[in-house]
């Protein structure tokens, strides 16, 4: 059996319920909102550390905000995590099942990884109003195995890439290694391209950060303008840095992909220069750019997602594998399901971030009981249950 | 087929076990929690009554940490220890059941944001904002919960999906009702202990006297319907998993004590707050939630169990083989091409020397045919954990390759196991190896 021969065998023969290039534009876009968040894990996580060192009333909030702010963030790095993770098995299944198998001691190992790494940020949030040193321990214990979650998501994803190496990792000699406790690839530029963007993010998090408190009466507007103008600076510093970093990646890529002639390349890097740019000029008043900078950079996130999905399709298409060539076995009912579920998701979620959104901004208790979509958001979910029971019934006749 | 994942000792469908056990508490607390917190709070509102208030801010704390920091990443855990241990299932419900499960990540998000925006806005918007927000939260848990028992269901009682492949045939099967009604009726008494638990710590004599009289009345309730609902599950189970469920060492004897041990001591614990709400203590109710526990994870493996020999029932052996043709989708069964080529031709993960079987390889060769067929259900070690091989070899006698040899080709004699499938030289292959097991 060739490779070919061997992801045709592990595909699931019962198919796709739907075209799987809608599943590849799914799982572009959820990866795209999952690794924002990552993102702002890693950088905040360690700004928090790093101002919680520093001297002065500033950084002292700026360690607390931060410190907050990274067990929201994880939590929402974890939830939308789940979506890219569901949808890579479905199109990818032979690639991303055999490499967690490979390693998967440590894909089990993540999960207690993370539990601890969140166990300590929310020790660090809950104790740093002490200001003790020593409590600086939970933050950077949480800090490492945040990375060390990376490194392990990094490698697993990166095996994945590689049948034709597949065998010989699990292989030794007659005998086979069915613990699955090594990590077999790391892949230095790729990894770093991940984590320098982090402290690009995170800067334009901060820049946000400024813009939106800016309004709210109670809070000091001469720290705000700090936060914002530090967030500016390292989000220039770390694209600057991230250009660099991706050169080095794309050449170490193989020759034979031409990466660097691929049409999806050629219009990703645009984005990145004029994010640049635009950076650059936001240095003067990092406030008044928050907007268009995050717009921006969620943007160039959206087209490194892409261009990561691109590069699979070299990678796979090597061993003549093509997401296109999936069975199908068309399910419009449940697909039906989920998209009127995704709208209506859209919709309660919008009302809650609006609600937190005004909160945060008053300095008051607020009344937001005539927002309209709060008894809309109950009623569709009831509307949901009652659908659900009616499809129940229907079939059970 | 893909690679084998074994854990040492423990191999690998208890590394699923505990996780999944594990995970019952902050995900049962976490869709039941805010149906009682949004009840305390409306009464708090409408009799004005603030106090009550510092109750609900420490209990949804607790539902903060515990249930969405290990609640959710122990769901993910199970997800990938399942991907780990049985890739081929989960790859099975999943091109099946890919919506579902992306549904219900839409409520998951809908869960995170709404515990995050209830926290946070405690005191800060107006109490009708704030409630709607519980609800919110509330309903989108109960939402997840009537998702994922569909697909849980489904792997024990298909229904008509094996006829017709149908999303909806295979959720809405004849198990998915009472289990549904069954894990809501608990998931009010899982509400009720931590209630108790957490209102045993509060200073506030009155407030902790009525919230925990309250708490009683839900776990009563909940124990009471739930075991009713229970009755009708069992009785709405597929009739092969009801023989099985009868057969020991599979179901050890003890599993179905525990629970209903554990539900008549929870019944007596509701009983006793209800009557001494003052005198209920932090230590006894977190060893009443540790022994739910025990009850969870018993029932729980005991679910698992009698749907041996399949993972997903009548579709897929425990060891990932494909047992039946499933026209609607235009799969055939897998025993045919292995039994024709051999599994270790038919695997692509085995060592090259020992794809063709000769009598310089044949221990070896069986020991893989082994680690292939058998370690989904048995670890291959004698100290492992989960039905060790050794230890079965030697209760059956198994002294010489040709009882061995019978024994295998009569395994599905036996009705919680699958048949073997491979050629006759592999049979030969896998007994030698059992036989030396014997020794």
């Amino acid at each position: 059996m060739n490779i070919p021969e061997m992801l045709k065998s592990l595909q699931d023969p019962m198919g796709v319920p739907f075209y799987p290039q809608v599943f590849r534009i799914l799982l572009v876009v959820t990866f795209a909102l999952h690794i924002i968040f990552v993102n702002f894990v890693i950088g905040g996580s360690f700004m928090s550390v790093y101002a919680y060192f520093r001297h002065g009333a500033f950084y002292k909030n700026l360690s607390k905000a931060f410190a907050k702010a990274t067990t929201i963030n994880l939590s929402l790095a974890i939830v939308l995590g789940v979506a890219p993770l569901l949808f890579t098995q479905v199109i990818y299944d032979p690639f991303w099942y055999t490499s967690n198998v490979l390693s998967a001691s440590w894909m089990i190992g993540i999960v207690f990884v993370l539990m601890t790494a969140f166990a300590f940020a929310y020790l660090f949030y809950l104790k740093s109003s002490t200001g003790r040193r020593h409590i600086a321990l939970w933050g950077i214990f949480s800090f490492i195995l945040i990375i060390l979650a990376a490194v392990i998501m990094h490698a697993v994803s990166y095996q994945a890439l590689q049948p034709g190496k597949w065998l010989a990792w699990y292989m030794n000699n007659n005998s086979v290694d069915l613990y699955g406790a090594h990590l077999h690839a790391f892949q230095l530029p790729r990894f770093l391209h991940f984590i320098v963007a982090s402290f690009a993010l995170t800067g334009v998090f901060m820049m946000l950060y400024a813009w939106y408190f800016w309004e709210r009466e109670d809070m000091d507007r001469k720290y705000l303008a700090w936060a914002g103008k530090m967030g500016a600076r390292m989000a220039v510093d770390f694209t600057v840095l991230q250009m660099g970093v991706g050169v080095w990646w794309m050449l170490s890529l193989p020759a034979t992909f031409h990466f660097y002639t691929n049409y999806m390349f050629l219009t990703g890097v645009p984005f990145a220069v004029v994010l640049l740019l635009v950076l650059i000029r936001a240095q003067s008043d990092p406030r008044k750019y928050a907007l268009p900078v995050a717009a921006l950079m969620a943007v160039t996130v959206f087209a490194m997602s892409s261009l990561r999905e691109v590069l699979r399709m070299l990678y796979t298409g090597k061993y003549d594998y093509s997401v296109s060539n999936y069975t199908l076995n068309i399910s419009y009912g449940s697909t039906a399901l989920f998209l009127a579920s995704f709208v209506m998701g859209i919709v309660i979620v919008g009302y809650m971030i609006s609600v937190v959104f005004k909160m945060g901004r008053s300095a008051k208790p607020i009344d937001l009981s005539s927002l309209k979509l709060r008894t809309w958001s109950v009623y569709l979910m009831i509307a949901w249950i009652l659908m659900m029971i009616g499809i129940g019934v229907v079939i059970a006749s | 087929m893909y690679p084998v994942w074994q854990f040492p000792a423990i191999g690998s469908a208890l590394v699923i076990a505990f996780i999944a056990s594990f995970h019952i508490l902050p995900s049962h607390l976490a869709t039941s929690a805010f149906w009682f917190n949004v009840y305390v709070e409306n009464k708090a509102y409408k009799q004005n009554r603030p106090e009550l208030l510092e109750f609900i801010k420490k209990y949804v704390l607790t539902i903060l940490i515990f249930s969405f920091v290990f609640g959710s990443l122990s769901g993910v855990g199970i997800w990938y220890s399942i991907t780990v241990s049985n890739p081929k299932g989960i790859s099975a419900l999943i091109h099946n059941y890919v919506w579902g499960w992306a549904t219900e990540w839409v409520f998951f998000i809908i869960e995170v944001v709404a515990i995050y925006v209830y926290y946070y806005t405690f005191g800060k918007v107006d109490k009708k904002t704030h409630l709607t927000i519980g609800l919110i939260y509330a309903l989108s848990a109960w939402i997840s919960m009537i998702i994922i028992t569909g697909i849980i269901a489904f792997m024990l009682s298909p229904g008509k999906w094996l006829k017709t492949g149908g999303f909806f045939d295979g959720f809405f099967n004849p198990t998915y009702v009472p289990q549904l009604l069954m894990r809501t009726s608990f998931m009010f008494a899982v509400a009720a202990l931590y209630a108790i638990v957490v209102a045993a710590t509060l200073k506030n004599k009155e407030v902790k006297s009525f919230i925990i009289r309250k708490a009683s009345l839900w776990g009563i309730a909940g124990t009471l319907l739930g075991s009713g609902f229970f009755v009708w599950y069992y009785k709405a189970l597929p009739d092969a998993a009801r023989e099985v469920a009868g057969m020991t060492p599979l179901i050890p004897a003890i599993m179905p004590h525990i629970v209903i041990g554990s539900l008549i001591v929870l019944m007596l614990w509701f009983i006793f707050t209800l009557i001494k709400p003052n005198w209920a203590k932090l230590v006894p109710g977190v060893l009443a939630i540790l022994l739910l526990l025990a009850g969870i994870f018993s029932a729980e493996s005991m679910r698992e169990r009698v749907r041996k020999p399949y993972v997903i029932d009548h579709y897929m052996y425990s060891n990932q083989i494909i047992a039946n043709d499933m026209a609607a989708k235009h799969v055939k069964s897998n025993l045919a091409a292995i039994d024709a080529q051999g599994i270790l031709h038919y695997a692509y993960f085995v060592p090259a020397g020992l794809r063709d079987i000769t009598d310089s390889n044949m221990l070896q060769a069986g020991k893989v045919i082994a680690q292939i067929e058998c370690s989904a259900c048995h670890t291959l070690q004698a100290d492992g954990w989960l039905r060790p091989l050794p230890a079965m070899v030697k209760k059956a006698g198994l002294s010489n390759v040709d009882d061995a040899q019978a024994l295998i080709g009569f395994l599905n004699a036996f009705p919680y196991m699958p048949q073997f499938a491979g050629t006759e030289m592999e049979k030969k292959a896998l007994a030698v190896y059992l036989v030396s097991l014997y020794k």
